[in-house]
């Protein structure tokens, strides 16, 4: 106990950072995935056929292969096309590509299931098509996409682990150093795993509040919790 | 005579090859209120559609006031400002509470600043007696509160001719008195209206013009005490007898 404890103090600082570049890395991708699943998932279902095609393409690349080999392609492949990205640089594109892909194809079957009659309505009133996606459609959209969208940001925390393979010290680049340092990978792992635990906990609470914050009174869902 | 306010000329409507409209004609009048009867898929929906251009017409022409708004080069959405439409299924904006609903169009459409939309809004949901519950959600309302709402989201658009599609059909019976009151105050205020629906007291005290539609055409029109009374068509007669009993 008294080793277990005397370990877990030194190795605390290490970790610490490791989560912090975690937290980055996944902020970072589920930010830049937003900001491009946004528009692909709108354009996926609203822009012209051709679009959907080159946006489905893009879809299905990235749900269809693994996120690691997308990793190395990003990171290794790139340059010889010209383009060398840092690993942290390669870490960001790589998950928030991934996750735009996951976001857009949430944002979809949400933007699917607001019924028709919303857009009837809003073109009834003068508003134009994008007008009308833009302040009737997604707002209620981005509401049902929401236990979707926490589901993807759970699995983003744990999905950054893949960078420790580019050398980035996260969380687990941090637990592969310090288990060959202190010869004690199971030790070292366990103590990991209860950060990323209490990482995914804190999220939920966090998402769940906005989840609840955004509710609209008396739609279904109100009367179930 | 005053110039009409809506003209429609020989209007067709093809999805396919169904035809849904097979050339109908209706000229309104400001301040008239026109009720459109007939059997289900007769076409009547769909006319209402062709007029705001929600589906424009295949074939035929409309004008509105003194611009044919079926010509190339319209700008549909001006043209939608101008007529108001209220739906059988009250369509409101679930995110929006009533008063949020009257508002997004002045201001994402009429472009007024936020307060001035709001005092606007107050003002349409009193119209319609619902002031009290400006904030509620869409979801907390019964239905013949919601389709009040709808009105009220028309009407802040301050449109020149309202069309009304089956307003009371999605309702249960005790709630589409407050719902048809509301229609009975806008007529008696003068706003020209086309009115799809089966309420036969309401056709009889408050339309100027009843227009019985069947098979995508318009088989005859007149005022409520002709066409109840004495129907040149057999099938006039048939219908109006089956929904009057």
């Amino acid at each position: 106990m008294r080793d277990a404890i005397d370990l877990l103090i030194k190795v605390m600082p290490e970790l610490l950072q490791g989560t912090g570049v975690t937290l980055q890395i996944a902020l970072v991708s589920l930010a830049l995935g937003m900001i491009v699943g946004l528009p692909v998932g709108v354009g996926r279902v609203y822009g012209p056929v051709w679009l959907r095609h080159v946006l489905g393409a893009y879809i299905t690349l990235f749900q269809g292969t693994p996120v690691l080999i997308q990793l190395f392609m990003v990171y290794y492949g790139l340059p010889d096309i010209g383009i060398t990205l840092g690993r942290l640089q390669a870490a960001f594109l790589t998950l928030g590509l991934n996750s735009a892909a996951y976001q857009a194809e949430y944002l979809r079957s949400a933007l699917l299931s607001v019924s028709e009659g919303q857009m009837v309505a809003a073109r009834a009133l003068g508003m134009s098509k994008w007008q009308a996606i833009w302040s009737i459609i997604l707002p209620q959209a981005v509401r049902l996409a929401l236990p979707a969208w926490s589901n993807e940001a759970v699995a983003m925390l744990k999905y950054t682990s893949v960078v420790f393979l580019i050398a980035v010290p996260d969380l687990m680049g941090q637990a592969k150093i310090l288990a060959s340092r202190y010869f004690a990978p199971i030790q070292i792992y366990l103590i990991v795993a209860v950060f990323y635990v209490v990482l995914v906990g804190i999220t939920y609470l966090i998402l769940t509040s906005i989840e609840r914050r955004m509710r609209i009174p008396g739609l279904t869902g109100d009367a179930a919790s | 005579m005053t110039s009409p306010i809506l003209r429609i000329e020989d209007v067709h409507k093809s999805y396919g090859a169904l035809q849904v409209l097979k050339g109908v004609s209706l000229t309104v009048q400001p301040r008239e209120v026109v009720v459109l009867v007939g059997p289900s898929g007769s076409g009547k929906s769909t006319l209402l559609r062709c007029i705001n251009l929600l589906n424009p017409p295949t074939k035929g022409r409309i004008w509105l006031e003194d611009q044919e708004i079926t010509a190339p080069g319209v700008n549909q959405d001006r043209v939608r400002q101008r007529i108001g439409m209220v739906f059988q299924e009250f369509n409101l904006f679930t995110h929006l509470t009533a008063l949020g609903n009257v508002m997004i169009g002045l201001v994402k459409v009429r472009k007024m600043r936020k307060n001035e939309a709001r005092d606007l809004a107050m003002f349409e949901l009193e119209r319609v007696g619902l002031a009290d519950r400006a904030h509620y959600y869409p979801a907390q309302l019964s239905g013949g509160q919601k389709q009040r709402v709808a009105i009220a989201r028309a009407l802040g658009m301050d449109p020149h001719i309202m069309l009304f599609d089956e307003p009371t059909s999605a309702l249960d019976p005790e709630l589409t008195g407050e719902v048809l009151a509301v229609m009975q105050k806008l007529a008696s205020e003068g706003m020209t209206m086309i009115v799809v629906s089966h309420e036969i007291g309401f056709a009889r005290q408050v339309a100027d013009r009843i227009v019985f539609m069947e098979g995508g055409v318009v088989v005859e029109e007149g005022t409520p005490q002709q066409m109840f009374e004495q129907p040149v068509h057999e099938r006039t007669r048939a219908f109006l007898r089956n929904i009057t009993r």
